[in-house]
């Protein structure tokens, strides 16, 4: 018999990884649910199905161990699959593969950001099957490894700066043994060394950091740490609880409470500038597809945390006030789009001003709600900037931990901006969440990143997540324009100029579309590595700054804005004009912004860019006119792992005077910051 | 009985399914899972769909009528039924749900239910079809029967 057959290779196949992988198959239709599992059967997976969700969740909550990997429908009658797929992800930390005859990409983005780790449409093939079993193992690595003390020494290096928030590498012990570790070891201990340096916020445990185990807050843990807030409620949520649900061994209480209380920090700042900016974002409108809230939601959830504590160091370095704008912005942006992807409609900005909104599941609502803020105040940049920088450049330094945008944004205000939050943005892998690791740079690049998995950090990245960003990037961004085409390329040259890390978002980008995705829809996978599209955008930018001109700052914008699209033209414009743009390029557009919009970008689309960098394209619409520059600013500051860029943008001209002198300082801050 | 040449018929039936766009490459996915573990898979999934389907078709049926205008609640209806669909490979009426979904996006009610009506026409052909090529396949005997002499 089939099933006896099944069992018995499924009890043998435990040694025979993928063999015998335990496959929960939950689909509300008969029909997919029996062809599934016996595609399923016939890879040789053990299969167990269900129809109804609610079963499915008791079935994981009797015994976690029973089962490897999920597979749902998105929907279904009695819970709806994102939820599903939120709960299965905090509770159980098991990887989630999402299911639906709907592809349309803002459905796609919010699985995204709601943590699957991919994202398969109907009817599925076997082919696509056989190689799920990857998600387990990329789990695997990522959450436990760093976690362990070895993977603190190992992770901890010599970035001074982080008191316990070793925002290391997400993958130090990621099954990225190819090379990439180190090299994004390296990267990581430059930037967190230049924040050191310039931060004066960080914190620093000089003292105690040699002596007492650092906790990487990798991306995945971070990504837990929010579920897990999320789920309690921000109210409630208190450390003790906290850890029983994320549930990972070697974690302190302690750990968690500080992690907790600079969240905490983030979401104030958040906040503070959600209420500005949803004036903006309600000016932008929805229509962008930048602004996908969704998309931010679940970015920021973990991007917001996670870097922060590089943003803020950027954006103390540098960044500092007219970038805050920027970064507000662009945290707007981001939150904008991620706001939107969960909600799927520019009323996502709304959405991202609360904070708690993604409880459902975005935990980049939080920054989400930043973004919204931002947005909505593109007058407020200055204050954005300041908040934004450091968050943005958390983004943008997330080397592709597009999460790393969330976080940049609140650390931008915090001063705490921890180095290695930093370092973690740029090496958190970029993983979005279809494993694909995808640089910050901007939705567009988590898009693209993902499929370019440009994620230099990780070797991990899957391409087949890669992939669609890639694909999409260009397509998805409605780019309005310019940077299309621009940018792409741009930026991918750009970007791999600037920064190893955001090679592979430059691969990504240039690859493709590049400019078209930047622009467009930010896809952030609040899981994964939404850190590294922050940053991929940032880079972008710089490349167009250096060009100084409109396309130039399309590039970079594009990236991060090309979600923005009418943003990003605008952007360009002020890019160019300004060398400042490479502060964008930098941190976030923190600083660019600002200045970018000053010049040239009275047009709105500046605002986009900033956004860009956070990802939060949706901002940069909304700065348009004003918020433009200010997006700008805030992307630049936001950038933090931009060393690269930074340093291309300084050199390239300080077209804009005026902010060239400011960003000159800025930009080498950011530099030191990346 | 001239098994070879029941199957032929089968074989050519089933051609003439596919030329005619009733059923699509998911279809030999499908036909692809059977084995001997389950000899008879393909066919456990076309009862499944046609009863599964029948039920989504006049749930959509009454949607229509109950609420009307409702085109979120209609498109998530057909969503479901698009799925099945495509699962088994049911090209036309994938379609049909596919235009179906337009119309709701266009808020064209006459589309809708034009839409609507062409599926359950789809439906009942499909339907009678297959019946009669899996009637053919058993009377041709199993994979087996090949291999038995031709008597």
């Amino acid at each position: 018999m089939r099933t006896e057959e099944r069992n018995g290779v499924a009890g043998a196949g435990r040694d025979q990884f993928p063999v015998g992988m335990r496959v929960l198959a939950v689909d509300d239709d008969p029909v997919c649910l029996k062809v599934l599992e016996t595609l399923l059967r016939r890879c040789q997976y053990h299969v167990t199905t269900t129809n109804q969700a609610v079963i499915a969740l008791r079935m994981l909550r009797e015994n976690r161990e029973m089962f490897d990997l999920v597979i749902s429908d998105v929907h279904m009658p009695d819970m709806d699959g994102f939820k599903l797929l939120e709960l299965v992800g905090l509770e159980m930390d098991l990887p989630v593969i999402m299911l639906s005859v709907n592809g349309e990409t803002k459905t796609v983005m919010k699985g995204i950001t709601h943590g699957a780790c991919d994202y398969l449409l109907k009817p599925v093939r076997i082919e696509e099957l056989r190689n799920i079993w990857q998600h387990v193992v990329r789990r695997k690595f990522s959450t436990r490894e760093c976690v362990t003390l070895d993977t603190y020494e190992e992770c901890n290096k010599p970035l001074s700066a982080d008191s316990d928030y070793a925002y290391g590498q997400v993958t130090c012990g990621s099954p990225d043994q190819s090379g990439r570790p180190s090299k994004k070891r390296k990267e990581y201990h430059s930037e967190e060394e230049d924040e050191d340096e310039d931060s004066n916020g960080q914190d620093n445990d000089d003292p105690s950091a040699p002596k007492r185990p650092r906790v990487v807050w990798s991306v995945e843990l971070h990504r837990k740490f929010v579920a897990a807030v999320n789920h309690l409620g921000i109210d409630k949520a208190v450390p003790k609880r906290i850890l029983e649900l994320m549930n990972v061994e070697k974690l302190t209480r302690e750990n968690v409470a500080s992690h907790l209380q600079k969240y905490r920090l983030y979401l104030r700042r958040l906040s503070a500038v959600a209420s500005q900016q949803a004036g903006i974002v309600a000016a932008l409108g929805g229509r962008d597809p930048f602004l996908r809230m969704d998309a931010f939601e679940g970015l920021q959830g973990y991007q917001a945390f996670t870097s922060p504590a590089a943003l803020s160091s950027f954006s103390a370095h540098g960044l500092s006030s007219p970038r805050n704008n920027q970064a507000a912005v662009v945290i707007q942006g981001r939150s904008i789009h991620t706001g939107s992807v969960s909600s799927t409609t520019n009323n996502s900005i709304g959405d991202a001003n609360k904070y708690h909104l993604s409880l459902q599941g975005n935990q980049h609502g939080k920054l989400a709600q930043g973004l919204a803020t931002s947005l909505g105040q593109a007058q407020l940049q200055q204050k954005w900037m300041n908040e934004d920088n450091g968050d943005l450049s958390a983004i943008l330094c997330g080397n592709s931990l597009v999460k790393g945008m969330p976080s940049t944004l609140r650390s931008v205000t915090s001063s705490t901006l921890l180095p290695q939050d930093q370092v973690e943005c740029t090496q958190a892998k970029v993983a979005i969440q279809p494993s694909i690791r995808a640089p910050p740079a901007s939705l567009e690049l988590l898009e693209g990143a993902v499929g370019a998995s440009s994620d230099p950090l990780e070797s991990r990245v899957s391409q087949q997540g890669a992939l669609p960003l890639c694909g999409f990037s260009g397509s998805r961004l409605p780019v309005h324009g310019p940077f299309n085409n621009n940018g792409a390329t741009r930026l991918g040259d750009a970007f791999s100029a600037s920064f190893r890390p955001t090679n592979d978002l430059t691969v990504a980008r240039g690859s493709k579309v590049g400019a078209s995705s930047f622009g467009g829809t930010i896809h952030l996978s609040p899981d994964t590595e939404q850190k590294y599209w922050s940053f991929g955008s940032g880079n972008s930018f710089r490349q167009k700054a250096d060009e100084s001109s409109a396309d130039s700052l399309l590039d970079p914008k594009l990236v991060w804005s090309s979600s923005q699209l009418t943003s990003n033209v605008d952007a360009h414009h002020s890019m160019s004009q300004r060398s400042n743009n490479c502060s964008i390029n930098i941190g976030h557009g923190a600083r660019m912004f600002g200045q970018i919009s000053a010049n040239a970008s009275p047009v709105v689309p500046q605002a986009k860019i900033d956004f860009l960098f956070s990802g939060d394209t949706s901002m940069a619409r909304n700065a348009s006119e004003s918020s433009i520059p200010r997006l700008q600013t805030e992307l630049s500051s936001s950038t933090c792992s931009f060393d690269g860029l930074l340093n291309s943008m300084i050199k390239v001209e300080k077209d804009d005077n005026a902010f060239g002198d400011d960003l000159g300082c800025d930009f080498y801050s950011l530099g030191a910051c990346i | 009985m001239d098994y070879s040449n029941l199957r032929r018929q089968a074989a050519s039936m089933k051609k003439g399914l596919f030329d005619q766009g009733h059923l699509d490459e998911q279809f030999r996915q499908v036909e692809d899972l059977q084995d001997e573990a389950s000899p008879n898979f393909v066919e456990e999934v076309a009862v499944l769909f046609f009863k599964d389907s029948g039920r989504l078709i006049s749930n959509l049926e009454q949607a229509l009528e109950k609420y009307p205008r409702d085109f979120n609640r209609w498109d998530a209806y057909m969503q479901q039924l698009k799925g099945s669909c495509s699962s088994i490979g049911a090209s036309r009426m994938k379609s049909e749900c596919m235009s179906f979904k337009d119309n709701c996006g266009k808020g064209n009610v006459e589309g809708c239910m034009g839409c609507l009506q062409k599926l359950k026409r789809e439906h009942a052909i499909l339907r009678q079809k297959l019946e009669s090529y899996f009637q053919l396949l058993r009377q041709a005997g199993p994979t087996g029967a090949a291999t038995r002499p031709v008597m």
